[in-house]
């Protein structure tokens, strides 16, 4: 039976989990607008906005939850966390600035025509840049380079930057750069389904292959997160996510567009599964486990009281929303039902 | 600057810039309510009209407001991490419950600015309640955890560390009753006047119409009536400082000497080295019986505090006086506007009336961030109230005033891109634009 600190641990690995899959297609939107190309381009970022358009704010709200749910139930993390990663959030957090502005911006620069170009590399570099940093941020929790000694923080000036943070800051990125293009594979047709089908089908491997490359850079670099991937449960982990993410290459190879974009959830999905199974006891690899960062139990309580009522309400809304917004990709259009 | 400093200057003119959006956000959507019910209920389609055209505007503004929001909570982390370590378990739940409401008001938000060809008109009207009601709610949350601060509840302490946490106890502080009546009715007071202001200046350019007059007057009904409310919840926050927090009331009120019949200071420069007021109007007996309701009652006075626990009146004085200034500005603007419409005169020809609106629009902002420094400046040197002080609960890390100057640079050009795209656009006054053709143009 699970102890309350470790379903708290679950939640907000959930909230990580449903921001890098519905938060993280938005940044692969931005990617994916940076790197349009063929003749197709000017229609591919056309999609591309008009799918982001009514479901942005909506999935970065991902985000906010995973900060609150750290700070209100793993305080000292929050707190250890915060001070260690500084710099990496601060790189994030200004990519979120421009990105979440320069799509705003957008809307009425193009009714004015100025500042296209600009806003879109705005746009474009922002994209990248912050999942690039919040993966490495996410990663150096497992990187060993972060200590507590007495309450305090202790780490290395650019602790933050090396092999190991470098590629989980770019699965950061080949998460989103994945997710994106099979998710618009479903609400396009014709010509442009297959610039996307064959967009996410290269992505596909860039990201298998960074995830392999990890293994042997973590032996090097972080070894003590190099042992716990050996465990059963990480070993489980890789093998779902291995296998979600053939299935998903064969079903977008079969144009089975609605269940690839399922499967492409769940290979992200089971990847941040295994980080977080080979981290498991702990929040800050050998330093903070889960028990020791918990809050006392009745902010636990409080926490696991509230939640309930935030599912009732924003279940359905969430299903309305996404509902609404079904098929085609221009919120102008009538939708169109999914062919499963 | 030192690190303390950069810290505090970060975060003011992170929350000073959201608090512009917030407003917004909260404001907002009770007039959408209100425009969508009308026209569905009189089937005056001027209303649903005005309605869709505030989208546009309230997309981008909504979208600034969620991105310096999630600055801000980032920001609790990289400012004051021993703060929130302390203090996350117990205001933890509010901002976990504010999560919620922001996404519930995500959600509707995208439903009922892009939904209008797949929804018919009832669901739209519908989808504007909830969000109503969770702009608010967002609101009454974040305004607990900020009480929480001016009155902690929920725990004690043993050696520095949290005992007998109780999160609800926590929420339900003494001074969050009033502090979310305050809150969020100013915030509906400052969007009410500000787009008041906005159509009566375009009534000025374009002269009358049926669909100006409309919104001037549903704009000025909303800010109007949230005046009363607010003077009578000021009035509940001041005497509830006399016994809460003294010092507070004190600094706004510049008063050094502990007396009884304390008289009202109404402006004036306080000079905390002598403990006296320069050029200030004096009114006998006025604060005590604004604070006890008693004209002879005993108000506390700042020299009565050790010196290193007062706030500077200086920074809290001008403001509070500020803050009372814009509240008897827009209401007597407000009392001449109703009074011509209870004539019955034709208030969309009355130019000095309509200039006068124009004049009032920007204080309730105004007020709203006077309001909010005083209780911010008024708390100091305390982060928490008699527990914790602001050093204390700042980020070890150097250089953050490194990070203020990017964070400067990051909303002043924010700032500059958005008057860049809001001004020269046209703006929600050229009356019923939002037709089919030019919002295509735009998506």
């Amino acid at each position: 039976m699970p102890t309350l600190d470790e379903l708290a641990a679950a939640a907000l690995l959930l909230g990580l989990i449903m921001y890098a899959v519905f938060g993280g297609a938005d940044f692969g939107g931005g990617i994916w607008t940076a790197l349009a190309s063929g003749p197709r381009k000017q229609e591919q970022r056309e999609s591309l906005f008009h799918a982001i358009g009514p479901v942005w704010e909506t999935n970065h709200v991902w985000l906010i939850y995973v900060v609150v749910v750290l700070f209100m139930v793993f305080p000292r993390a929050f707190a250890a966390l915060f001070i260690a990663l500084l710099a990496p959030l601060v790189i994030a957090l200004v990519g979120i600035n421009f990105r979440g502005a320069a799509f705003a911006f957008r809307h009425f620069g193009r009714q004015t025509g100025r500042g296209v170009p600009l806003i879109a590399r705005t746009f474009g570099i922002s994209s990248m840049l912050t999942p690039m940093a919040l993966g490495m941020a996410v990663v150096a929790t497992a990187g060993g380079s972060i200590r507590l000694e007495a309450g305090r923080v202790l780490a290395a000036p650019w602790h933050w930057i090396n092999p190991f943070t470098l590629v989980g800051g770019l699965i950061g990125m080949a998460i989103c750069a994945y997710l994106t293009p099979i998710y618009m594979a479903v609400r396009t047709r014709g010509e442009l389904q297959e610039d996307f089908r064959r967009r996410g089908m290269i992505a596909a491997l860039v990201l298998g292959g960074l995830t392999t490359l990890q293994i042997p850079v973590a032996m090097l670099n972080a070894p003590a997160f190099a042992a716990r991937l050996g465990l059963p449960r990480t070993l489980v982990c890789i093998a779902l996510t291995v296998g979600c993410g053939l299935l998903t290459e064969v079903l977008l190879w079969r144009r089975r567009f609605a269940a690839a974009q399922i499967g492409a959830g769940a290979t992200v999905a089971f990847t941040l599964l295994g980080f977080a199974a080979a981290l498991y006891p702990d929040l800050l690899l050998g330093q903070l486990s889960i028990a020791e960062a918990a809050a006392p139990r009745a902010t636990l309580l409080a926490f696991f009281t509230v939640l309930p009522f935030g599912v009732i309400v924003l279940a359905p809304s969430l299903f309305y929303l996404y509902w609404t917004f079904r098929g085609s990709p221009d919120p102008e259009a009538p939708p169109e039902d999914f062919r499963l | 600057m030192d690190n303390v400093m950069a810290a505090r200057a970060l975060m003011g003119v992170s929350l000073g810039f959201h608090i512009i959006y917030a407003t917004i956000g909260i404001g907002l959507p009770l007039m959408l309510m209100l425009a969508e019910g009308i026209a569905l209920r009189t089937g005056d389609e001027l209303y649903h009209r005005m309605a869709r055209a505030w989208i546009r505007p309230a997309g981008l503004l909504f979208a600034i407001g969620a991105v310096s929001g999630t600055v801000l909570s980032f920001e609790l982390g990289l400012l004051w991490p021993r703060f929130m370590e302390f203090s996350g378990p117990l205001i933890g739940m509010p901002f976990w419950m504010e999560g919620y409401a922001f996404f519930t008001e995500a959600i509707f938000l995208a439903l009922y600015i892009y939904g209008e060809q797949r929804l018919s008109r009832r669901a739209l009207f519908l989808c504007t309640i909830p969000l109503a009601l969770s702009a608010a709610l967002s609101a009454v949350f974040v305004i607990s955890a900020n009480a929480w601060m001016n009155t902690p509840t929920g725990f004690t302490l043993e050696g520095g560390a949290l005992r007998d946490v109780s999160p609800l106890a926590a929420m339900l502080n003494p001074a969050f009753a009033h502090q979310a009546v305050h809150g969020t009715l100013a915030a509906y007071a400052a969007t009410g006047f500000g787009m008041a202001g906005i159509y009566a200046l375009a009534l000025l350019r374009q002269g009358a119409s049926p669909y100006l007059k409309r919104v001037l007057v549903l704009a000025l009904a909303v800010g109007s009536c949230s005046l009363p409310f607010m003077l009578v919840s000021g009035d509940w926050a001041a005497a509830f400082l006399a016994e809460h927090q003294p010092t507070k009331l004190a600094a706004a009120e510049a008063h050094f000497e502990t007396m009884a019949g304390a008289p009202l200071v109404i402006g004036g420069w306080p000079d905390p080295a002598t403990g006296e007021v320069h050029f200030g109007i004096k009114i006998p007996k006025l604060l005590s019986l604004l604070a006890y309701k008693d004209p002879a009652g005993v108000v506390r006075g700042l020299n009565d505090f050790p010196a290193d626990e007062v706030p500077d009146p200086r920074l809290v004085h001008p403001f509070f006086d500020l803050m009372v200034g814009a509240f008897f500005i827009m209401a007597a603007v407000a009392g001449w506007f109703w009074w011509r419409i209870w004539l019955k005169d034709d208030i969309t020809g009355n130019r000095r009336l309509l200039w006068l609106v124009v004049l009032a629009a920007p204080f309730g902002l105004i007020a709203l961030e006077c309001g909010w420094m005083v209780t911010e400046f008024g708390r100091q040197p305390w982060i928490i109230q008699g527990v914790m002080k602001v050093a204390a609960g700042a980020t070890p890390n150097e250089g953050i005033a490194v990070l203020f100057a990017v964070f400067l640079l990051v909303y002043i050009l924010l700032t500059a891109g958005l008057m860049k795209m809001l001004l020269p656009a046209e703006p929600p006054t050229a009356g019923p634009v939002a037709d089919r053709e030019e919002r295509h143009a735009d998506s």
